[in-house]
């Protein structure tokens, strides 16, 4: 019978001898990886002085993201039907509350508006930390410091320096926290922002790498697919001469929400926008500045069918921002369904 | 039919015939068609589960486009991509395989059969597929019979029929009928079956597919052998890490399918681990090395019959030569001459060319006046533009080197022969040991016989009363056979044939012009002869040998001589050619010097031995050099065992059918010496039996063959552990995907353009570096220990070098992802959000938000990236390489395909990332330059790690850079 346990002090040396063999074969490999983590690390070091903390080495047409940026719709589903783009509650339920809650942690929370979507609290706080991200609608920018920066804007008050525009949830009509959004009345609210897309101070490059909105502020160039809802509501603002010298009120980025097929056109009846119908132009660019607050348009769906399922397109206008379905280029989708 | 046996078929009947039945050959089995063979490179193995790759990817897309307007053509490229790719390497590996079996094909007809046939009253030579029905054929021991024949005499002659009935046994052959059934009887010999003793002449009556073993179908072509040892290893090595890629495969399906991913990308996912894994180019990258080196060695004179022993001999640590036409020149030729009471060395080397001492002393001319006339050899007829020494001779190997040296020495043998014309001739007879012919002379003013004789020295001494010196004839006195009997001896040790030379002018009184010699009642003096001298015969060893043999020993190949000659030719042979080494000594050496009897000397004080072959039982060696002498077949198979008992790994040379045991059983390289050069071909037996073909007789030849056999070795270790390398970056993206959740580093595409594109070229032109200087100075390899792929090597390729690559690759990642805005931590866990499409405004570290398609295009621009590192950090892993002890520096980059090869790769590279249209179908994107560069800092810490260690390793042996990084 063989025993397990080695007896005769041969098979124990070489035992041993072959226990050093591995503990030194182990060893190195401890050294190796090691020193590598070291090199690989004082690459990365060496990698990051080249980066600027505050604006991306590429940006725009150099970069990926490109210059025709998307747009992003709250409230979205829960982290564990994270494919899904669907809002769907019940009006009768408590069940919007879901929806309503997201709204209020989107509008107050002191991460950026998107990352708490995709991040734990915690992660949150590591990003900001990092990134001073710090942009809660409800409070005025506030920087890590605790200094402020914030200002109101409008068309003939651009943001001055270091300062950011505020988003004023005042002006948000009928979808404000303390009507829960109007979700319980079977008219939700749903917010739409335009992708931030970093571009360089303007005073240290020059202005053809800004992305800058390049604004339908005449009727004369209303492209065709334009919802013709929008294109009269351009004239109207033309015709009340809401443009005039030195500062246009027509410098928007105009926002349009569609049925995308004849029966989600008729299912989604009338909608409304707050503050105003697209993105005022004076937040434009984003220059990372802490504090800055993506400009909001909240669209109201005033009747909008109970017991179907709607597809919903919303797309922004600008000359420079151009529209593809299937890539989701300048415009978002998503359905909504009220039972 | 009616024929003549001494006549033998008409050229012109034979002509006739042979255009009504067709060549004497086997229709050749059905081979497999081409187009199966191609359809098996095609669909065969791992060919299959990428076919079911493609047939997934195109289903999904016709399944998307009936049911939606605008389908997503991301997987009709990816099926397409994956057919082509399918049926490119397909194609590659379907024409590698037809170029190396037409080369193999190619060697086989370099060695044809012969077959002696009788024709028009004379015999000659032709190829075995000319022979025709009713033939008269001659068949000897070690033919293969070339046709079915009916014997019509013979002496001794047996048959191995075990290709055709499976008898062990030799069979016995004779005239006559003895059975009706004609396997059974025993005048009919078969073809394809092996003479294997005595001789017999036969008449055709069967040829080719009519023959009793055409006639058995299947078996012709069942000759096909077990899988070598390096074909196993490989095999067993592929079988193993396909399993491993399967497992890992089929894990991180279920997992990406449990992560909620789609099935389709679940299957890319699959099939990415399993490509990513599983070596696809190493079984080409293989064949192509090995064929390379056939054709290699082909070119020095080595046919390969069989692709694997290529690098098995390179394996061997002992050679089993035998003597004869290996390590000698295989004829004999004189060496030495004793006249006028001097030693005198002839020429003795190959290229033995130009006159002797015609320095006119009257001794020598004696001497070889005696070996001129009393000399029945002759060249065969029509040679005269053949050097001499090449030329064919008719009679006795002794006869015919005093017959070559008179040549050279004199120039016309045979009109000097003329001149001095035989009258009469007593043949050599075992008894007398003598033999005599009586001339005219050609001094025409000189009536007188001349009587001259040869023979063993001692016999002739016997005969003579006076002897020959400077001009003079002394009386054999007492001194006299003293220093004859010194050279004698002396001679005698050298282990060369002597014969004794002498004279004598008959008184033309007694014998005048036409007396009648009478043969029965000799009436002519058969003594008080005059001594003329002796010569010396030896077959002396080839030029090449002694080096070769040294060469082997500083290889740690041992080299054992096995002869059947007499121990003291065998040790005079092995000292000349350096397997008993100078300043070694035999035991018998060793009593000899202390001149005490042999008991008293301790064996293991000699390092040499001397080995007859009936002490073979109670053999136990304490020698490093040993010589068998006087050593049967069957001995010759014993120590092939022996030899092998003791964990060798034996070469066999051999070229007669004797050596046919020796050679089957030595495991690996089976050698066998074919005589071109003597006009004599080895016998078909032993052709058979062996694996590889010499086809210059030359014992250098076969350190070559070593050598080319470690120099495949060492280059498919450095081949696979090339190929090996680049799976950690491949798979390490895999991981980090699923276990720490970042976007996917590398695609699967990515992964099938490095292993079947940009690594393809470098790998196969390893095969053509060139050998490491030391290669020769190393012991060989221990079959069991040091495989071909051992875990120093694996450690090698995955541990240290590949994990650098992959760390590059993942540099190169992070650095795209950073400059764009997703620092390396904000990466970690982001991959459900990033692969959903329902996120269109997913932000980064610098609080941009990204669409889903413009960080799809970050993902594989990154990919891209990463692909490129891969190549880049492989330039380094190529060069490093290319030498497993050696410094670069010292090995240089004279590969020239292996430079075409990094260019290759860089060059298919940049076509994959810049050539428009590749984001589309390889998800390929253009790269800006900088992004080449991350990779190249880790490439040169790569360059310096493994010059570091190799540095180490050269100056350290025996250390634990040697023992435990030495693959």
């Amino acid at each position: 019978m063989t025993s397990l346990v080695p007896t005769d002090s041969s098979q124990l040396t070489a035992l041993k001898s072959y226990q050093t063999k591995l503990s030194k074969i182990l060893l190195f490999y401890v050294l190796f990886y090691a020193a590598l983590a070291g090199f690989f690390a004082a690459m990365l070091t060496v990698f990051y002085q080249t980066l600027d903390m505050n604006i991306p080495k590429w940006q725009l047409d150099g970069s990926l993201i490109g210059s025709n940026p998307g747009l992003g719709f709250r409230p979205m589903p829960p982290v564990e039907n994270v494919e899904s783009t669907l809002i769907w509650y019940r009006a009768s339920d408590e069940n919007y509350k879901y929806w309503t809650n997201e709204l209020d942690t989107f509008l107050e929370s002191e991460c950026s508006p998107a990352s708490y979507v995709l991040l734990t609290d915690k992660s949150c706080l590591l990003l900001t930390t990092i990134f001073a991200v710090v942009s809660a609608y409800r409070k005025p920018g506030i920087l890590e410091g605790g200094g402020e920066n914030s200002m109101a804007c409008d068309y003939d008050q651009r943001p001055t320096g270091d300062k950011v525009c505020t988003v004023d949830l005042g002006t948000f009509g009928p979808c404000i926290p303390s009507t829960q959004y109007s979700y319980p009345q079977s008219h939700p609210c749903v917010f739409l922002k335009l992708n931030k897309v970093v571009t360089l101070h303007p005073a240290t490059q020059s202005g053809i790498f800004n992305w800058n909105p390049h604004y339908y502020n005449d009727t004369e160039h209303l492209p065709e697919l334009m919802p013709t809802d929008l294109k009269e509501f351009i004239k109207l603002k033309r015709d009340t001469n809401e443009c005039f010298v030195p500062v246009c009120q027509m410098n928007t980025v105009w926002v349009s929400c569609q049925g995308e097929n004849p029966a989600d056109v008729e299912n989604m009846g009338p909608v409304q926008y707050y503050p105003k119908r697209g993105f005022p132009g004076f937040y434009f660019p984003f220059q990372n500045k802490p504090g800055y607050q993506s400009p909001l348009v909240a669209v109201f769906f005033e009747k909008p069918a109970i017991g179907v399922l709607i597809n919903i397109e919303c797309k922004a206008w600008a000359h420079n921002i151009h529209h593809d379905r299937a890539e989701r280029r300048g415009s978002v989708h998503f359905e909504l369904m009220i039972d | 039919m009616s024929f003549n046996l001494f006549q033998g078929l008409t050229h012109a009947k034979a002509k006739e015939i042979l255009l009504r039945d067709g060549l004497n050959t086997l229709t050749p089995p059905k081979v497999k068609p081409e187009w199966v063979k191609f359809c098996k490179n095609l669909f065969g193995g791992f060919s299959l589960l990428l076919w079911a790759g493609t047939f997934l990817s195109l289903m999904s897309y016709v399944m998307l486009a009936a049911t939606s307007d605008k389908p997503d053509e991301e997987n009709l490229y990816l099926g397409l991509v994956l057919a082509a790719v399918v049926i490119i390497t397909g194609m590659f590996s379907y024409f590698q395989e037809r170029k190396s079996s037409k080369i193999m094909e190619s060697f086989k007809s370099m060695v044809p059969q012969f077959a002696t046939v009788v024709r028009e009253g004379e015999k000659i030579t032709l190829r075995a597929e000319e022979l025709v029905r009713g033939d008269v054929v001659e068949i000897k021991s070690g033919d293969r019979v070339p046709a079915d024949v009916r014997i019509v005499e013979c002496q001794g002659l047996k048959v191995d029929n075990s290709s055709l009935t499976g008898e062990s046994e030799p069979q016995s052959r004779s005239p006559e009928c003895t059975n009706e059934n004609p396997l059974e009887t025993k005048n009919l010999a078969f073809f394809s079956t092996n003479c294997v003793e005595g001789l017999g002449k036969a008449i055709v009556i069967s040829c080719g597919d009519n023959t009793v073993m055409g006639r058995i179908a299947g078996l012709a072509s069942g000759l096909e052998t077990g899988d070598s040892p390096i074909a196993k290893e490989i095999h067993q090595f592929i079988r193993l890490i396909t399993a491993l890629a399967c497992c890992l495969g089929i894990t991180f399906f279920v997992v990406a399918f449990i992560l909620g991913y789609h099935w389709l990308d679940a299957v890319v996912f699959l099939i990415g681990v399993i490509v990513g894994n599983v070596p696809e180019g190493l079984l080409a990258t293989v064949t192509v090395c090995l064929t390379l080196t056939a054709k290699r060695m082909a070119s020095k004179n080595c046919l390969v019959k069989n692709l694997e022993a290529v690098e098995t001999l390179g394996s061997t640590s002992v050679i089993c030569s035998d003597k004869t036409g290996t390590l000698t020149q295989n004829r004999m030729t004189v060496s030495h001459m004793w006249y006028d009471n001097q030693l005198i060395e002839a020429d003795t080397t190959e290229e033995q060319t130009g006159e002797h001492n015609l320095n006119a002393s009257l001794g020598y001319k004696a001497l070889i006046r005696c070996g001129t006339l009393c000399n029945r050899a002759e060249f065969k007829p029509g040679q005269e533009n053949i050097p001499v020494l090449r030329r064919a001779v008719i009679g006795d190997a002794s006869e015919a080197a005093v017959l070559k040296y008179m040549e050279i020495a004199l120039g016309d043998v045979m009109s000097i022969r003329k001149k001095n014309k035989k009258v009469y001739e007593l043949p050599f007879n075992s008894t007398n040991k003598y033999q005599v012919s009586l001339h005219e002379t050609e001094d025409l003013g000189d009536p007188r016989h001349l009587l001259v004789m040869k023979g063993a020295p001692e016999r002739i001494l016997e005969k003579c009363s006076t002897i020959y010196i400077n001009g003079q004839e002394q009386p054999l006195d007492a001194d006299m056979k003293e220093s004859f009997n010194d050279a004698y001896l002396e001679l005698g040790g050298l282990g060369e044939r002597v014969l004794g030379f002498c004279d004598l002018m008959l008184p033309q009184d007694k014998f005048p012009k036409g007396f009648k010699f009478d043969a029965e009642e000799p009436n002519f003096p058969l003594t008080n002869l005059r001594f003329v001298g002796l010569m010396s015969m030896i077959d002396p060893p080839r030029a090449a040998v002694p080096d070769a043999v040294s060469k082997c020993r500083s290889a740690g190949i041992q080299v054992i001589m096995v002869t059947g000659d007499h121990p003291i030719t065998a040790k005079a042979i092995a000292k000349s050619v350096g397997i008993i080494s100078e300043g070694n000594e035999t035991v018998e050496d060793i009593a000899e010097r202390l001149n005490v009897p042999i008991s008293q000397v301790n064996p293991r004080d000699a390092r040499a031995v001397v080995i007859h072959g009936s002490e073979l039982k109670d053999l136990t060696i304490h020698h490093t050099e040993i010589v068998f002498a006087r050593t049967s077949p069957q001995q010759k198979l014993m120590i092939v065992e022996g030899c092998q008992r003791i964990g060798h790994i034996v070469a066999v040379t051999g070229d007669g059918v004797n050596d046919s045991p020796a050679l089957k059983k030595a495991d690996i390289g089976k050698l066998f010496y074919q005589r071109v050069a003597m006009g004599i071909s080895g016998s078909d037996v032993s052709k058979q039996a062996a694996d590889m073909i010499l086809l210059d007789d030359n014992f250098a030849s076969i350190v070559t063959g070593v050598e080319e056999g470690r120099l495949i070795f060492d280059n498919l270790k450095k081949s696979i552990a090339y190929t090996l390398t680049s799976n950690i970056p491949e798979i390490s993206p895999f991981l980090a995907f699923i276990l720490i959740g970042v976007p996917l580093p590398l695609g699967s595409i990515a992964i099938l353009c490095i292993d079947l594109g940009t690594d393809m070229v470098p790998a196969i032109a390893l095969a053509y570096e060139d050998a490491e200087t030391d290669i020769m100075k190393q012991p060989p390899r221990k079959p069991g220990t040091d495989g071909l792929v051992n875990s120093r090597l694996i450690g090698m390729a995955y541990g240290q070098i590949g994990i650098i690559q992959s760390v590059a690759g993942f540099f190169t990642y992070f650095v795209i992802m950073a400059e764009h805005g997703f620092m390396p931590m904000r990466l970690v866990g982001l991959r459900k959000y990033w692969d959903s499409e329902s996120i269109n405004d997913l932000i980064d570290s610098y609080g941009q938000e990204w669409t889903y398609h413009n960080r799809k295009d970050l993902e594989h621009t990154c990919s891209t990236a990463f692909f490129v590192t891969i190549v880049v950090v492989q330039w380094a892993g190529l060069i490093i390489f290319k030498t497993r002890r050696n410094s670069i520096l010292d090995q240089g980059m004279r590969n020239w395909p292996l430079n075409f090869g990094l260019l290759f790769e860089t060059a298919l590279a940049a076509f994959l990332s810049y050539c428009p249209g590749m984001e589309k179908g390889f998800r390929m994107y253009p790269l800006k330059f900088v992004w080449w560069l991350p990779g190249i800092p880790f490439s040169l810490a790569i360059f310096f790690y493994d010059e570091g260690r190799r540095y180490y390793i050269r100056h350290h042996p025996g250390g634990w850079w040697d023992r435990e990084t030495y693959y």
